[in-house]
């Protein structure tokens, strides 16, 4: 058989390393299936209805004075109630918390007492010279 | 002494007893004449103690925390105005009457020279304190923060109440002079280290020390504004007064002060970063608390006449700094009913005064000189350099992420876009300027005459 033509310049055009294949080259954004079409019109009807509340409470005569954003509620939400409940103990979240919580304080300890006896066996052997003397 | 407990009690029936439109002047005024009373504390004397009676005595190390508490009464009465305005008026003089009870045990804690009357008052102030946040804190995490606050402290209590007993077995007297003058009865084996740490733990839970310091970030960010400032300012100074009154009366021999320094200097560093990734404006400055606080544990530990006094000047310093950040913070809350951090941003155009606020609270929150926050903060790094040269990674890196998130929090308020759904922001009232002059002034005046708060025996 014969080679087709040769690919268009968009078609050789594809993803590598460095670059992803923006949306406009995808033929998937042009060829959605109804699946898909379906759920970017749910999408839409979501954001839309999001949008009119928003803007209903902004252009109300007497408006209130926080708007409120159900997203931000959310994400504070998240990220400061609901850690724990969702915490669970496996074990990449114990190694994680003995080597990052527990790790450095018997580290530090460590260094500490080993600072502090090296300085007392000075001391000790009358070798330690006082950095401020008093003299 | 009794010249300043005894108008401190009878506050209680003014606010009961007072009409109504009179209810906060007369209570403010009269706490603020107490704090003017309580200044006579500072005059320098040659006793080792003040005002000597059979309980109480005060020195050096007592002397600015009980003028820091009797200067708080005015201010948290002041700044719990707004949030009560629509209480019925039995509902207001509870709440100042809850603030109230708190003051005789925060003096007498300060105050004591006995160790059981130090202890109980020290578990009395937790009792108002309970009240405060969970009756009239704002949200339904209120419930927990209590229970947090309540059994943590407990629980670390509890072996504390029995060293004291059995210091009292062994030495016949609590008194702490009279435990001075006797030969340290800490005998070096498993009793003495486990008698060591029961003596800490209470007050390393109240300071607090990084492992235990749960408890604090819940109570701080659900107690109403009153209840922030005195947690902050004068509860967490509690524990690092009893620290420093522990560690002076027994020397720890042996390596306790290795688990505790490294966690208080660790902690500095963890909370410090933990602060860069807060979403809930209190809960930086609570985080922020435990950085400061670890600081002075740290300090207390080492035991040297420098660390002593950093120790003394960060505790008053952090003391006003932090409740100065708390009544800022709850300006923003009272205009938006949230604590969220990018929330309420870009305040500077449309509060400018209340910026200049915001703006001096955190220069000396990230210890600028010449504040005192930074001699303090010095004075410690450099005690701890003596100790041990490698202290000073932690140190450096701790106060470099304090400087951070200090202007993190400052840009994140105040710089930036004003955020389009708030449509409205009442303006700054007097009583907020005046509260932050209050808060301020005996910061900047310090700077003039640190030795007033140093523990340095004059």
């Amino acid at each position: 058989m014969a080679a087709g033509p040769r690919p268009t310049a968009a078609e050789a055009y594809r993803p590598n390393r460095f670059v992803s294949l923006p949306a406009e080259l995808d033929p998937a954004t042009f060829d959605a299936s109804p699946e898909k079409r379906r759920a970017e019109a749910e999408r839409l009807a979501i954001r839309a209805r999001l949008k009119r509340q928003y803007q209903l409470q902004l252009n109300n005569p007497n408006p209130p004075a926080i708007i409120e954003d159900p997203a931000l509620l959310r994400w504070a939400y998240a990220r400061t109630q609901n850690v724990y409940p969702t915490f669970r103990p496996t074990p990449k979240t114990s190694f994680l918390g003995a080597l990052f919580a527990v790790g450095p304080i018997l580290f530090w300890i460590a260094v500490f007492k080993a600072d502090r006896d090296r300085k007392e066996k000075l001391i000790q052997e009358g070798k330690y010279e006082r950095p401020f003397s008093v003299f | 002494m009794l010249k300043v407990i005894f108008p401190m009690i009878m506050l209680i029936p003014m606010t009961l007893l007072s009409p109504q439109k009179l209810l906060w002047p007369n209570t403010t005024m009269h706490s603020l004449l107490i704090a003017t009373l309580s200044l006579h504390w500072l005059l320098p004397t040659y006793h080792p103690y003040k005002n000597l009676t059979q309980w109480t005595g005060i020195d050096q190390i007592s002397s600015p925390l009980l003028v820091l508490s009797c200067w708080l009464l005015p201010l948290m009465i002041m700044a719990s105005q707004n949030h009560l305005q629509h209480e019925p008026p039995m509902r207001k003089r509870t709440f100042i009457m809850t603030m109230i009870a708190i003051q005789p045990f925060i003096i007498l804690a300060f105050s004591t020279t006995e160790l059981m009357l130090f202890y109980i008052s020290f578990e009395a102030t937790l009792i108002p304190t309970l009240i405060l946040i969970t009756r009239w804190g704002n949200q339904p995490e209120r419930l927990s923060a209590g229970i947090y606050l309540l059994f943590y402290t407990l629980i670390s209590s509890l072996p504390l109440l029995i060293t004291i007993l059995y210091l009292h077995t062994q030495t016949g007297t609590l008194h702490l002079t009279m435990i001075k003058l006797n030969s340290s009865t800490i005998p070096a084996s498993w009793t003495g280290t486990l008698s060591s740490i029961a003596l800490l733990t209470a007050f390393m839970v109240k300071a607090p020390l990084y492992g235990l310091h749960l408890w604090l970030p819940k109570a701080h960010v659900e107690a109403p504004i009153a209840g922030s400032m005195l947690l902050a300012a004068l509860l967490l100074k509690l524990g690092g007064y009893g620290i420093m009154r522990i560690t002076l009366l027994n020397p720890t021999l042996n390596y306790l002060h290795y688990p505790f320094l490294t966690l208080a200097l660790w902690g500095a560093l963890m909370t410090s970063s933990i602060c860069l990734r807060q979403t809930d404006l209190k809960s930086l400055i609570a985080y922020s608390s435990v950085s400061h606080m670890g600081l002075v544990i740290a300090a207390c530990m080492i035991q040297t006449h420098w660390s002593f006094s950093g120790a003394m000047i960060l505790m008053i310093s952090h003391g006003l700094t932090s409740s100065m950040l708390f009544c800022l913070a709850n300006t923003n809350y009272e205009r938006t009913h949230s604590r969220i951090l990018i929330l309420t941003r870009g305040l500077q155009p449309l509060l400018p005064l209340m910026a200049t606020w915001w703006l001096l609270a955190n220069l000396t929150n990230m210890a600028l000189p010449p504040t005192t926050n930074l001699m303090a903060e010095l004075t410690i790094m450099i005690a701890l350099f003596n100790w041990s040269t490698f202290t000073i990674t932690l140190t450096g890196v701790a106060i470099l992420l304090t400087a951070s998130y200090t202007l993190f929090m400052l840009l994140m308020t105040q710089r930036g876009a004003t955020p389009t759904h708030i449509t409205s922001i009442q303006n700054s009232t007097t009583r907020e300027h005046l509260l932050m002059t209050l808060h301020i002034l005996p910061l900047l005046l310090l700077i003039l005459k640190p030795e007033l708060m140093s523990g340095i025996p004059t």
